[in-house]
């Protein structure tokens, strides 16, 4: 494979040489993501040692590190990645058994799966602010489904978002309903890759049905549920619209998340520069959490790989 | 207020240059295309509509209206995002009165004030405008109406003029006939509070925020039994008004109350001197927030959640849950539409509910809603003369009856006065009656900053997490900090 | 190639399991639809109706919206909306598709020097709440012209999808062997021929699962569309918005029929691509 030819020695022979095919395909992907990511990300971050507010004329003044000063001493912040923090953490466990749930269920072909996957695969397709809208006014203690079935069994209206937990609860069932069926495709393009002659042989070696899922299927489906919990944790991290639409951050600031926090800040109140810091407190986080999190899954992986 | 400063000389300075250029500039005949963002509802849709068929340039232009339709509930992120970004896209621009401050002080909405001294036709719309609306939509930094009424004359000194009427807004009691006319439930109250069960307008007027809350405790019914002669099929209510968390959906109805007991909330106009702490959660203030949240728990469930702002109260109104509810006239054409109204065949319109004084009277002092409509500080001479024209168009007599008869309400005192004008719609008597209570909250351009953290507070009230002086206190030492750090208050 | 795997087989009785479930799971986006065919009143009707009889305004409000001073009704352009939801999300996804594909190609096969931090920065891109980069790309947009474009947004959203696209078509090409292919190579088979004709037919599901994905994230995306989108390049959640407040608060049997209308491009992709979804990943042989 090494053996290039260098006769012709053109332009395109050298970018298309072996050495260089990595950075070559990689380019685009990093081009794109420079002019349209990076680089406002950078501008952003360049912003957050200014005190620059987008609705005043006065030449913004730089002031170091004291927006980030400013953000990491405020209680309310921690307040916000606290309620953050529960909502994830809840949301993406909910997912996790609810789409390993269903994945297990369509596992197995059967009559009119495709039409019944369909049922479930349908929510995901929502937009948020549909869902929150409709979520909102099934939790309607007077013209909402909830209440309404559960009076039957009580008389008093049912008024879930009255309460700090309720509220939380009804926003988490509403992010999980929505994107478990995510979780579910992911885990179920591990199971159905799962040679069927493993099965068999481990039936011939009357293997457990527990001892089978841990040593066949779960590593079949492994990396892609670890990405499915990446990427859901990543994007639930983020969650706005469906908190702004069914409680607004409410009752008081009991599901305020960070993402409708920094919101308030950088639109609303026009604390641009320090919006940009709370955004780069976010992103170090995270950051340092997913790297927490990809250590330990490589690592875990090169323990079994000895 | 520095800031300010530097930015009035600013302004003052392109005002000027415009003013000497616009003299000297011949009348000729040109294509003009005036650009204006405006959110997607009727009363702006009319103008549109209104404005394609009626409008005729005086200067003799081809003028077109285009108007950028955005829905309203992003109507505030696009205009916000297209304003700091210096797209200088829009020419003009339909606001709420609160964002005056911050987008005045960014540079982006233009001071009229030479503009309307140099011509007597605005001069004269200035003048038959409410000075509710004046003081509320055009004066930034805000003067009181007391402040520009002392000043005798339509453009008061060292006042800046920026916007004009687009839909102005109060709000009235929107109620139901079927049910407070019925004779047996008059009786019944009547028993029950040895007071009259208010039918009528005249009624209404006599209705303070004690008999309202009599209302709620007497009409609050349980599935099943009975209401004006009929059986229940659901739990039945009788008062709402809005208490949501979002946007100003509680601090609009809980600010009346606290100015009709003699409280405030921080005033701008006594800036740098006027205090925050001390004033926000005086004694009156806090009584006048209690008498609000007391109200509550008479209310639909929805309340308990902090949820019920102002759509919902229609939403409860329209489908004959509540009987009565407290809102906005522009959200009142659609009670009377059957499409979306139970009860457009059965409703009436009274004054909103105030509290009794002394001398017997009522004192119904609320909170303006509603819109201005302003001009943006990039445009050529010759857009802003023809912006002017349409300004001029907008608010005359002709067109605006024809937008009082289409959903829209007017500003001007002579239209309020026609005596077609009360007949136009169903709630334009109380509308007028209500316009002359009319003050608004603050037009800094530290307003969202306060209005977000009044309404958390508020909320935790509202869904009884704190009590109504804790609120206070939490609002009042936020503000004091806030508007110090920032040379509101010194 | 190696044969095909087959996954187990059950009768009617998970059928019938698999149905209650998936009703179930459906009914709220089911009460979404019905309500798109109820009057306002009906909508909010307590005990909620589920006979009714159906009315089709919704729908014509979706294309057709009153005059307020005449009885004459405009087109309200969703169908231009419906257009340009379809082309940029479905040209913004298929760029993205591809750009993934090679990088991701690249860094399972040919390993930068320092190749995770490059597929981590990728990752990051995907972490910031949008609404801090809203300002810079606005202003951005604004220069260079790209406001209210096509190509702007489809851009944007290009770069929306590009990390998800590497990490999951990587995760795909991770699971190949690359025996095989250096096997093939030493037949002399060219590099491309390797790549467009052994490593990418193995993962078509993991591509159809990407794109579909892909489609999903980016079809409703809402903020971007709202503050980069022209009147000419509106895309329908926008529009959308229009049904969220105004005279009344949310118009409920409208934002159904548009929710109802919107879900049918996006259903049908995924219906079409579910054979390939459900196929799962194909290994040329024994797993690495």
């Amino acid at each position: 494979m090494a053996s290039t030819t260098r006769s012709n020695g053109g332009l395109w022979a050298r970018l298309t040489a072996p050495k260089n095919r990595g950075p070559l395909l990689v380019a685009p992907a990093i081009i794109v993501l420079f002019v349209m990511n990076i680089f406002p990300l950078l501008w952003s971050f360049g912003l957050s040692f200014f005190n620059y507010r987008a609705n005043r004329l006065k030449v913004p003044e730089f002031v170091g590190f004291k927006n980030f000063e400013r953000v990491l001493t405020d209680e309310k912040i921690w307040d916000r990645f606290q309620t953050t923090a529960i909502i994830v953490a809840s949301s993406v466990t909910l997912q996790l058994i609810i789409g390993f749930a269903l994945a297990m269920l369509f596992a197995k072909h059967f009559p009119m799966r495709r039409i019944i996957m369909m049922l479930v695969l349908t929510p995901m397709m929502l937009s948020f602010v549909s869902v929150g809208v409709f979520f909102k006014l099934y939790y309607e203690p007077t013209f909402g489904l909830l209440s309404y079935f559960i009076n039957f069994f009580t008389t008093e209206p049912f008024v879930l978002l009255s309460s700090s937990t309720g509220a939380l609860a009804g926003i988490v069932i509403a992010d999980a309903w929505m994107w478990s069926p995510f979780v579910m495709l992911l885990v179920l393009a591990g199971l159905v890759s799962v040679p069927k002659y493993l099965y068999e042989a481990a039936e011939i070696d009357r293997v457990s049905p527990w001892r089978r899922f841990i040593t066949i299927t779960f590593p079949y489906i492994k990396s892609l549920l670890l990405l499915a919990i990446l990427f859901r944790t990543i994007e639930t991290f983020k969650i706005f619209d469906i908190i702004y639409i069914i409680t607004e951050g409410g009752p008081g600031s009991s599901t305020e998340s960070i993402a409708v926090n920094i919101y308030r800040m950088a639109f609303q109140n026009f604390r641009t520069s320090r919006s940009g810091a709370l955004a780069y407190i976010i992103l170090f986080i995270v950051i340092v959490l997913t790297n927490l999190y990809l250590y330990s899954v490589n690592r875990r992986a090169a323990e079994e790989d000895l | 207020m520095k800031l300010s400063r530097i930015h009035k000389q600013t302004l003052t300075a392109c005002a000027t240059a415009v003013l000497a250029t616009g003299l000297s500039t011949q009348t000729y005949a040109a294509d003009v295309t005036i650009t204006m963002a405006a959110p997607d509802w009727p009363p702006t849709r009319f103008m549109k509509e209104h404005f394609d068929k009626t409008y005729k340039s005086p200067a003799g232009h081809n003028t077109t209206l285009e108007m950028d339709f955005i829905p309203w509930p992003s109507f505030y992120e696009r205009v916000a995002a297209s304003l700091t970004s210096g797209e200088q896209k829009y020419q003009m621009i339909v606001t709420d009165s609160q964002w005056l401050g911050s987008f005045v002080e960014g540079g982006y909405y233009m001071d009229l004030t030479e503009e309307i001294k140099a011509d007597p036709e605005l001069m004269a719309i200035m003048e038959d405008l409410h000075p509710a609306l004046v003081s509320a939509y055009s004066t930034y930094p805000h003067k009181s109406r007391e402040q520009l009424e002392a000043a005798g004359t339509a453009i008061a000194p060292d006042t800046q003029y920026y916007g004009f009427p687009q839909f102005p807004d109060t709000y009235v009691t929107f109620y139901r006939e079927d049910i407070f006319c019925h004779e047996g439930e008059g009786a019944a109250f009547k028993a029950k509070y040895d007071a009259t069960f208010p039918c009528t307008y005249e009624d209404w007027q006599d209705v303070d925020w004690e008999r309202y809350a009599q209302i709620g405790e007497f009409l609050k019914r349980k599935k099943g039994e009975m209401l004006a002669g009929e059986t229940l099929e659901d739990d039945f209510y009788g008062i709402s008004y809005q208490a949501g968390k979002g946007y100003d959906f509680s601090s609009m109805q809980a600010n009346a109350f606290i100015w009709q007991h003699g409280g405030s909330i921080w005033d701008e106009t006594k800036a740098p001197e006027g205090q925050a702490e001390g004033v926000v959660n005086s004694e009156a203030s806090v009584k006048g927030f209690e008498h609000y949240l007391s109200m509550i728990p008479h209310m639909p469930p929805v309340a308990k959640t902090g949820q019920m702002d102002i759509f919902v109260t229609q939403e409860l109104y329209m489908q004959g849950k509540v009987a009565t509810t407290i809102d906005w006239v522009g959200l009142g054409e659609p009670v009377l539409d059957p499409k979306t109204s139970k009860v457009h065949d059965k409703s009436a319109f009274g004054p909103a509910p105030g509290l009794r004084k002394e001398d017997g009277s009522i004192d119904r002092t609320g909170n303006i809603g509603g819109q201005p409509f302003v001009l943006t500080t990039w445009n050529s001479d010759e857009i802003v003369k023809e912006a002017l024209n349409v300004v001029k168009w907008w608010l005359a007599p002709d067109t605006q009856l024809e937008a009082v008869a289409n959903g829209g309400q007017s500003g001007l005192k002579s239209v309020m006065a026609d005596p077609t004008y009360n007949d136009l719609r169903p709630w334009n008597r109380a509308h007028v009656e209500m316009i002359d209570w009319q003050k608004d909250v603050w037009h800094i351009p530290l307003f969202f900053e306060m209005l977000t953290q009044q309404q958390e507070e508020f909320d935790k009230a509202i869904t009884g997490q704190q009590s109504a002086k804790e609120a206070l206190d939490a609002v009042a030492e936020f503000q004091q900090e806030l508007l110090e750090d920032d040379g509101f208050i010194e | 190639m190696a044969k095909q795997r087959e996954i187990g087989k059950a009768g009617w009785g998970r059928s019938l399991f698999a149905g209650i479930v998936g009703f179930v799971y459906f009914f709220p986006v089911l009460w979404i639809i019905l309500t798109a065919f109820k009057t306002r009143t009906d909508a909010l009707e307590i005990p909620p109706k589920f006979l009714f009889s159906p009315t089709l305004d919704n729908f014509r409000s979706v294309f057709f919206r009153a005059s307020i001073s005449s009885d004459s009704s405009q087109a309200t352009n969703f169908i231009l909306y419906f257009f340009n939801s379809i082309f940029i999300a479905g040209t913004a996804v298929l760029l993205a598709l591809i750009i993934g594909t090679l990088a991701a190609y690249a860094f399972s096969r040919h390993p930068l020097r320092g190749n995770d931090t490059y597929l981590f920065i990728i990752l990051t891109t995907r972490m910031m709440p949008p609404i801090v980069v809203i300002i810079p790309i606005f202003l951005m947009f604004r220069l260079t012209g790209l406001a209210g474009s096509y190509w702007g947004i489809i851009l944007l959203y290009t770069a929306f999808n590009i990390p998800f696209s590497v990490w999951l078509v990587k995760s795909f090409f991770d699971e190949l062997n690359p025996e095989i292919e250096d096997a093939a190579r030493m037949d002399g088979s060219t590099d491309w021929r390797v790549f467009f004709g052994m490593c990418i037919p193995q993962i078509y599901a993991g591509l159809a699962a990407t794109f579909v994905f892909g489609m999903i994230l980016t079809w409703n995306e809402f903020l971007f569309a709202l503050l980069l989108t022209g009147v000419e390049t509106r895309t329908v959640p926008v529009a959308m918005a229009r049904t969220l407040g105004g005279e009344v608060g949310v118009d409920y049997g409208l934002l159904a029929a548009i929710v109802t209308l919107f879900l049918i491009p996006i259903f049908f992709v995924t219906f079409l691509l579910q054979n390939q979804l459900l196929r799962g990943v194909t290994f040329g042989t024994v797993k690495k």
